[in-house]
């Protein structure tokens, strides 16, 4: 498929190992691939417990050994600093930025820790179908 | 060219000096003496001739000023006795009303509507400061409104008016404090409105396929789309609006007539600040009072009545009571 350079958002619904955060957009921009997640305390952990990012989370396409780095985090922090909670009934929206992914169909994971627990942010099989995306106005 | 700021000032006082008519035929010193005396600066001759010169001009480089060097009282003059820079021909009343607009505006705070309102009320201000001789600061020390800090959401405030002035689908991440839990919505955005100092936007959701309101606080990340913008039926919000107190109505229920009895000491508020425009007050003769609303029935009402305790006695259809009852449980 023809390269793109317009901005393209995706609504998802995907989930992590324990459900939480769920990934809720991704934008596939020409410069930045951003993505789009909430989280939700839980009541597990005393005062909700806390969340962060390792610096080293990459997005990699199936079938491809590429791997499109993370450039920015906002609204989380990044390892080893931690965003802390104060209650178990606290919240959070958080994106981010990697290098930019291919304009076009494509499945692509995002692994924060290869082989890791479900306490690490991994998502696999992230589907994008570049009819399904609405182009975002600058 | 446009005027600026500082011209303006002096365009201003040069302006005053030659309607003065207590003291007509002002010299060049003068007009340079007031111009440095009322606007603390260091003003030279040729910045005041030149004024006079741009004064002259059409507009909008201009004013058509009429000025004229009287060369027999050594002074200038406007050869139209009734000419004005700007020609607003305000009365001594009309720029006391305006002091005391500008007044609530400052109050209030210009900065809880937006950034760019804000920037442009400043501007205003400062305006009328020099055009009206009355210090910024102090344009409103006498009123004192409610200024609640500025809510979570409340700077998208712009992009929301952009995104219904211009009919723009909006993606956003909208968190239910309710359901606990984050969604991804596209909606059609219509409406802003306010509610005891809380904002909603109003719209097409297409995940609910219906009008939906989302306050400002729960919503993140708001995107405008490049779609078309879906037609749908607005005036039932409108309507339902119209005849509400607050911006949550009771699932099921329409409008109806919703009768309070009330206490006399809470009859005197309900007669000085009436809550919607179909309320009625059917008064006893002990100063107690039945209210009388042909509205919708919301959650706000039924939080309205709760707050005022002991001093509602009664509340009718007993579907609504048996609804507020439960609501403080």
């Amino acid at each position: 498929m023809k390269n793109q350079t317009k901005d393209l958002l995706f609504h998802v619904n995907a989930v992590s190992g324990k459900d939480n955060p769920s990934l809720l957009r991704v934008i596939l921009g020409a410069q930045t691939t951003r993505l789009d997640f909430g989280y939700v305390a839980t009541s597990y952990y005393i005062k909700g417990g806390w969340i962060t990012i390792a610096p080293e989370t990459y997005l990699q396409i199936k079938g491809d050994t590429k791997k499109y780095q993370l450039l920015d985090a906002i609204g989380i922090s990044q390892a080893p600093v931690k965003l802390k909670f104060k209650s178990t009934k606290d919240f959070q929206f958080f994106s981010l930025h990697f290098e930019a992914l291919p304009q076009t169909d494509l499945i692509f994971d995002m692994i924060e820790k290869l082989n890791g627990t479900p306490n690490d942010f991994n998502y696999y099989g992230i589907a994008i179908k570049w009819k399904d995306g609405v182009e975002v106005l600058g | 060219m446009p005027i600026n700021k500082n011209a303006y000032q002096r365009y201003v006082v040069i302006d005053s000096l030659l309607r003065n008519k207590m003291r007509p035929y002002p010299t060049m010193q003068e007009l340079i003496a007031a111009c440095n005396d009322r606007l603390s600066i260091n003003t030279k001759l040729n910045t005041i001739q030149k004024d006079i010169e741009k004064m002259k001009l059409p507009p909008p480089d201009g004013f058509n000023a009429p000025i004229y060097y009287d060369r027999y009282h050594r002074g200038y003059k406007y050869t139209d006795p009734d000419f004005k820079i700007g020609n607003l021909d305000l009365t001594d009343a009309d720029i006391e009303s305006i002091r005391e607009s500008l007044a609530l505006v400052q109050s209030i705070g210009a900065g809880r509507i937006d950034e760019k309102f804000s920037h442009a009320m400043q501007k205003v201000l400062a305006t009328v400061a020099e055009v009206f001789d009355q210090p910024e600061k102090n344009a409103a020390s006498y009123l004192q409104t409610m200024s609640p800090p500025v809510s979570r959401g409340f700077s998208h405030f712009e992009l929301f008016t952009k995104a219904c002035r211009e009919q723009i689908p909006l993606s956003f991440v909208h968190y239910s404090y309710r359901k606990r839990e984050f969604s991804a919505v596209v909606l059609h955005p219509f409406l802003i409105k306010e509610f005891d100092n809380r904002w909603y936007l109003y719209g097409y959701s297409e995940k609910h396929g219906a009008v939906r309101h989302f306050g400002f606080d729960r919503i993140y990340s708001p995107i405008c789309l490049k779609k078309a913008f879906s037609k749908f039926d607005k005036q039932a919000t409108l309507d339902t609006l119209e005849h509400s107190y607050g911006v949550f109505p009771i699932p099921g229920q329409k409008k109806q007539r919703i009768a309070l009895e009330v206490s006399s000491l809470i009859t005197h508020y309900f007669e000085a600040y009436p809550i919607h425009h179909s309320q009625q007050i059917k008064k006893h003769a002990n100063g107690a009072a039945t209210i009388v609303f042909d509205i919708v029935p919301t959650l706000e009402l039924a939080r309205l009545i709760l707050w005022h305790g002991y001093h509602v006695a009664q509340i009718s259809p007993k579907w609504f009571a048996q609804f507020t009852k439960e609501l403080s449980a």
